[in-house]
């Protein structure tokens, strides 16, 4: 009996943390989005770096397509990324190289490395389906000063990914993750940070992330400027042809 | 050991310059194999740590011949389960304008994944651009380098360096220093990684790559892997282990490998005699100590052992000699090897080390004291045979029963009855190389009766020009054909090398010469590599337009040309514009009629195999042939069987539309010009550096520059055979040498006597000159009869097992009279310090002698 109650909960909990990043990706989503970023790259040996880039994003969570095009420094001005995301599999990326003036597909294998000399790698910024993961409510901790849901994602059987599990921290009042860490192999690799959360066009967002990588201990810290959300971007923005064109 | 004491010891220590010139026909034989094979191995070592380096935990390699396969394959690969991580690689390895710097092997991958393979640990450079592979590669020009490379050229974060790009000359940036790690030791720190997509423009790759390196995830078996891709890709495609790249590497140098045995054996044949001769001589010289030791109670298996124990020690310490002369002279064989190879089959490899197999060097001691121990047999044996009561009677036992002789003429006679037979089943391997060596040992067995009677010969020759010293030298001769015989058969021997070698090289070079008038008939050739055999660098198809448009072209002929893999071995193709083929530039045929051949070709609707092809790969014409493409199996049947000197591991010629239709790959190595007869070909050239001036990476080679070139190359292949001369020469000098001064010891007291009956010493050192010199007219004559049969069968030798080529019998009657004063002047010479030595000697002790 005790034993049929245990599992039951254990059914309820499972129901409610899948539920919460469902009901978290519903609240944050929008048509469309755009912002101009700056990633500061700082390397354990003090050497820091720092990129411009603009980015572009249309469509919902999980099957959305996303572009990001550097603007600065003037070494990678035009390079560009196109991700297609899918509900069922791993999304494609491709890379455009002005210089060389032609794309690149990144390969499914080398979405562990680092994406662009950052501490995110390419996988990290996929957008991924709730059906690609299994979630387990871990608890409740606050983080930051806030009380937050604990979740543990992973992958499901057959769906690759370089963590076996990454926890999430959802804030409570607002359904906005704002921590995460993820793990391969059961060791951690990186610790993901939400700072700056605000609400922009009715949409909560951070304004400013940090990933940690644990291994070579460097940061990087991604902050959004002149975010906008459901603005008018065209569909053409999002294929190869306009990543070959450069717009 | 005793007997050794007492009896070898001081027989070696009376007679040291005989026991020294005695070893040096071991310690060549054994310098000359460990030398080549050591340098041979030595390449092949350090082409194996090359791969091993770069393939860093590379598991499997996918290729597919030279040319290349599309970049779509790529993404296959990644997609079979069970691969966790397959790279894309470009391997060219480019000409620097670089001080005493030579080449440097550029290696191009993609440096989003590359590093799930190897390790590019940096030493210095702006972490910022280093460490960021997004401005690696967004900046084509981005070059990594060793710390090797970058200290000797003053390179340093970056600083600029020049590649000749197919775009014309590219200025490079050092955007990293790599650590000295196992990596950067490959191709002898000569190492820079650059961006794959890059490289494709730099090199005229197109959208292809020339290999994917791959390893499994964590549990899968590397042949299960190896067969599933193999499945899923196909025929065309070869997926092996990097090591396997070491084998092809070593196919294709196994010719050479071959000549190294070839030499050494041979100098080891002629060394025998040498050691026979003076054994056999020892063995009578010292008869009378040996009946004293019978006559003490030794046995016959006792002086046996004696007479073998001396030779095995004596091929031991000559051995080692030559062992260490062997090293010594491998580093500067492998450098020139090295460069060698590349010319040849523009594979470049650099070794900087000598690398020395601890096998190869007890096999080559071992064969040195085996070699003695052989050539002591006969006169260990006939040691031990020796009467106790007639060994202490004085007087020379040089002199072969007439029985003997006889005996031995049988045998010679039953042996080419043999070789006879042999020579109709001389398809069977067994059967000719068996003919061969049966050759050999008749022609051998016969030396001692043409000696005699070739000095019964020259007698009156030698008398009519010197009453005296000419008759003394010929009687010598004849008294002795024992002592004669093992000098002639060395030199003999040495001259059948040496015709055989230069009728080699005569017909090769009147066959070369005449497949370079049809075959390189174009008025130019325009190359993107400074090397026609090095296809790192291709022109795009367009660049064939372009020159058509030039004003003065006549007509244009593309040819694209590439190794790939068949039943293993890497063979060339050839794929040109059949139907653009002018008749005159038809290749002779061997078997098919030309014409249909060559419509037939133009049609694809068949391949035209060279007849070295046909011949090691056992192709007949008219069956059908199965060339492995990235698009499948190719299978056409042979149209014609040409004569094709392109390449020595055989050549297939196939229409250009078809390679394009199955490589997927229209770009060209090379573009041949025919002008019109008012264009000056100067004019030609400048028209066509105008046009292209800067734009791409471009050689021109006049018809005469190309075939100065492929001459030259031919030279430096016979070069290497040359050395085979060198040393058969001097290891004949030496067996003179040792000869005359046997044969002065063996004299001593009759030279006494007639120093003491009132010869003048210029009269005794005019009889040392004068045998010397008919010992040389002996083996000259013998030699170049034997050289006559040894032709014959290099020729069949070569068209069967090493390259496939028939060429024509030509006796090379030049060399053979070129010979004669090198032979005469080389026997004058050996006899200058025996002569001396006879005139030096005391006359009192002289005829005390014996």
């Amino acid at each position: 009996m005790n034993k049929l109650i245990f599992v039951l909960a254990a059914a309820a909990f499972a129901q409610d943390a899948r539920q919460i990043v469902e009901e978290s990706q519903k609240r944050n989503r929008s048509n469309t989005q755009q912002y101009e970023g700056v990633l500061q790259v700082f390397n354990p040996n003090g050497k820091n770096s720092e990129k411009r880039w603009q980015f572009y994003r249309s469509g919902n969570y999980g099957e959305s397509k996303a572009l990001l095009r550097f603007v600065s420094p003037p070494e990678v001005k035009g390079v560009a990324l196109l991700i297609v995301n899918h509900p069922d599999r791993a999304s494609d990326q491709w890379m455009w190289l002005p210089e060389l003036q032609r794309d690149r597909r990144v390969a499914l294998q080398d979405r562990s490395t680092r994406f662009f000399g950052t501490d995110f790698s390419y996988e990290d910024l996929e957008e991924r389906d709730v059906n690609q993961s299994d979630f387990k409510m871990l608890g409740e901790e606050v983080v930051d000063g806030q009380a937050c849901w604990k979740i543990e994602s992973a992958p499901k059987k057959g769906k690759s990914s370089q963590y076996n599990r990454v926890v999430m921290w959802f804030r409570k009042d607002i359904y906005f993750p704002v921590q995460y860490e993820m793990y391969a192999k059961d060791q951690l690799v990186r610790k993901l940070h939400y700072r700056r959360i605000e609400k922009v066009n009715g949409v909560w967002s951070a304004l400013e992330m940090e990933m940690f990588d644990v291994r070579r201990k460097g940061r990087t810290v991604l902050k959004s400027d002149k975010l906008q959300y459901n603005v008018a971007l065209k569909d053409e923005l999002f294929t190869l042809q306009s990543l070959r064109r450069g717009e | 050991m005793r007997l050794l004491k007492l009896i070898s010891w001081q027989y070696v220590r009376k007679h040291l310059l005989r026991t020294v010139l005695t070893m040096a026909g071991i310690v060549l034989g054994v310098a000359v194999f460990v030398g080549m094979h050591t340098a041979n191995q030595s390449v092949l070592s350090a082409f194996n740590k090359t791969v091993d380096r770069i393939a860093g935990a590379t598991q499997l390699q996918i290729t597919a011949g030279e040319s290349g396969f599309d970049e779509e394959v790529l993404e296959r690969v990644q997609a079979v389960p069970g691969v966790r991580v397959a790279v894309p690689v470009i391997e060219a390895v480019v000409n620097l304008n670089l001080k005493s710097q030579g080449n440097i092997l550029v290696l191009a991958v993609d440096m989003t994944g590359d590093r799930g393979l190897r390790d590019y640990d940096l030493e210095e450079g702006d972490d910022t651009v280093i460490e960021d592979p997004l401005v690696f590669i967004a900046q084509p020009d981005s070059l990594m380098v060793t710390r090797e490379f970058a200290s000797a050229n003053g390179l340093a974060i970056n600083s600029k360096i020049t590649l000749a790009a197919m775009d014309g000359p590219r200025t490079f940036t050092v955007r990293g220093i790599m650590k000295s790690s196992g990596l950067t030791s490959a191709f002898g720190g000569n190492l820079a990684i650059m961006d794959i997509y890059a490289a494709q423009k730099v090199f005229g790759r197109g959208r292809k790559f020339d290999r994917i390196d791959l390893a499994g995830t964590e549990g899968t078996a590397v042949p299960d892997l190896q067969k599933q891709l193999g499945g899923m890709l196909g025929p065309g495609f070869e997926v092996e282990s990097p090591s396997a790249r070491g084998k092809q590497f070593e196919s294709l140098s196994s010719v050479y490998g071959m000549l190294a045995n070839i030499t050494s054996l041979f100098a080891l044949f002629i060394g025998m005699f040498i050691i026979y001769n003076s054994f056999a001589i020892a063995v009578t010289q010292r008869r009378s100590e040996i009946g004293i030791v019978r006559a003490l109670g030794a046995t016959r298996g006792q002086i046996q052992a004696l007479f073998l124990t001396e030779s095995a020690i004596l091929g031991l310490i000559g051995a080692g000699v030559g062992l260490l002369f062997g090293l010594l002279i491998a580093r500067a064989i492998s450098a020139s090897l090295g460069n060698f190879l590349g010319e040849i089959y523009g594979v470049a490899q650099k070794a900087d080390e000598v690398s020395s197999d601890p096998r190869l060097l007890f096999g080559a001691l071992l064969m040195g004291v085996i070699t003695s121990v052989i050539a002591a047999w006969i006169p260990a044996r006939a040691a031990a045979g020796v009467d106790p009561v007639q060994a202490l009677q004085k007087g020379r036992y040089q002199q072969l029963s007439a029985g003997e002789n006889r005996v031995r003429r049988q045998v010679a006679a039953g042996l080419f009855v043999v070789v006879f037979f042999c020579l109709f089943f001389a398809q069977n391997r067994v059967i000719f190389y068996s003919g061969y060596f049966l050759t050999v040992i008749a022609g051998l067995l016969l030396v001692p009766t043409m000696a005699l009677w070739l000095s019964r010969g020259i007698r009156p020759v030698l008398k009519f020009l010197r009453p005296v010293e000419g008759t003394l030298a010929a009687d010598s001769l004849i008294q002795s054909p024992r002592r004669t015989s093992g000098a002639v058969s060395a030199l003999a021997l040495s001259i059948a090398l040496v015709i055989s070698l230069g009728g080699m090289a005569r017909a090769s070079y009147n066959s070369i010469d005449e497949w370079m008038r049809i075959a390189l008939n174009p008025d130019m050739f325009l190359t993107p590599t400074q090397n026609i055999t090095d296809r790192s660098f291709r022109f795009p198809a367009s660049f064939a337009e372009e020159i058509r448009q030039i004003p003065g072209v006549k007509y244009t002929q593309v040819v694209r040309n590439a190794r790939i893999l068949y039943k293993g071995n890497p063979v060339m193709f050839v794929s040109l514009d059949v139907a653009n083929l002018r008749p005159e530039s038809y290749l002779p045929a061997i078997q098919g009629d030309s014409k249909t051949m060559y419509r037939l070709a133009a049609e694809g609707k068949g391949f035209i195999v060279s007849d070295n092809f046909a011949e090691l790969y056992k192709v007949k014409y008219n069956e059908p042939l199965e060339l492995n493409t990235p698009n499948g199996r190719l299978a056409l049947p042979v149209v014609g069987i040409v004569r094709d000197y392109s390449d020595q591991k055989g050549s297939v010629l196939l229409d250009r539309a078809v390679f394009v239709k199955y490589w997927n790959d229209d770009s060209i190595n090379a573009v041949r010009l025919y002008l019109n007869s008012d264009t000056p070909i100067a004019t030609m050239k400048a028209r066509i550096e105008e046009k292209v001036a800067g734009k791409t990476r471009l050689f021109i080679f006049t018809n005469q520059d190309l075939k100065t070139y492929i001459i030259n190359i031919t030279d430096q292949w016979f070069g290497l055979t040359y050395i085979q001369l060198a040393v058969a020469v001097l290891v004949a000098i030496l067996g003179i040498i040792n000869t005359l001064t046997v044969s002065i010891t063996d004299r001593r007291r009759e030279l006494g006597v007639l120093q003491a009956v009132g010869a003048l010493r210029s009269q005794v050192r005019g009889t040392i000159w004068l045998e010397a010199i008919a010992i040389g007219v002996i083996g000259l004559v013998v030699g170049l009869f034997f050289g006559s049969v040894a032709l014959y069968y290099s020729l069949e030798m070569s068209a069967r097992d090493i390259a496939g080529l028939r060429l024509d019998y030509t006796y090379p009657w030049g060399m053979a009279a070129g010979l004669f004063p090198v032979i005469l002047g080389a026997a004058l010479f050996a006899a200058l310090g025996p002569a001396e030595q006879a005139v030096r000697g005391g006359l009192v002790e002289a005829l005390e002698y014996e």
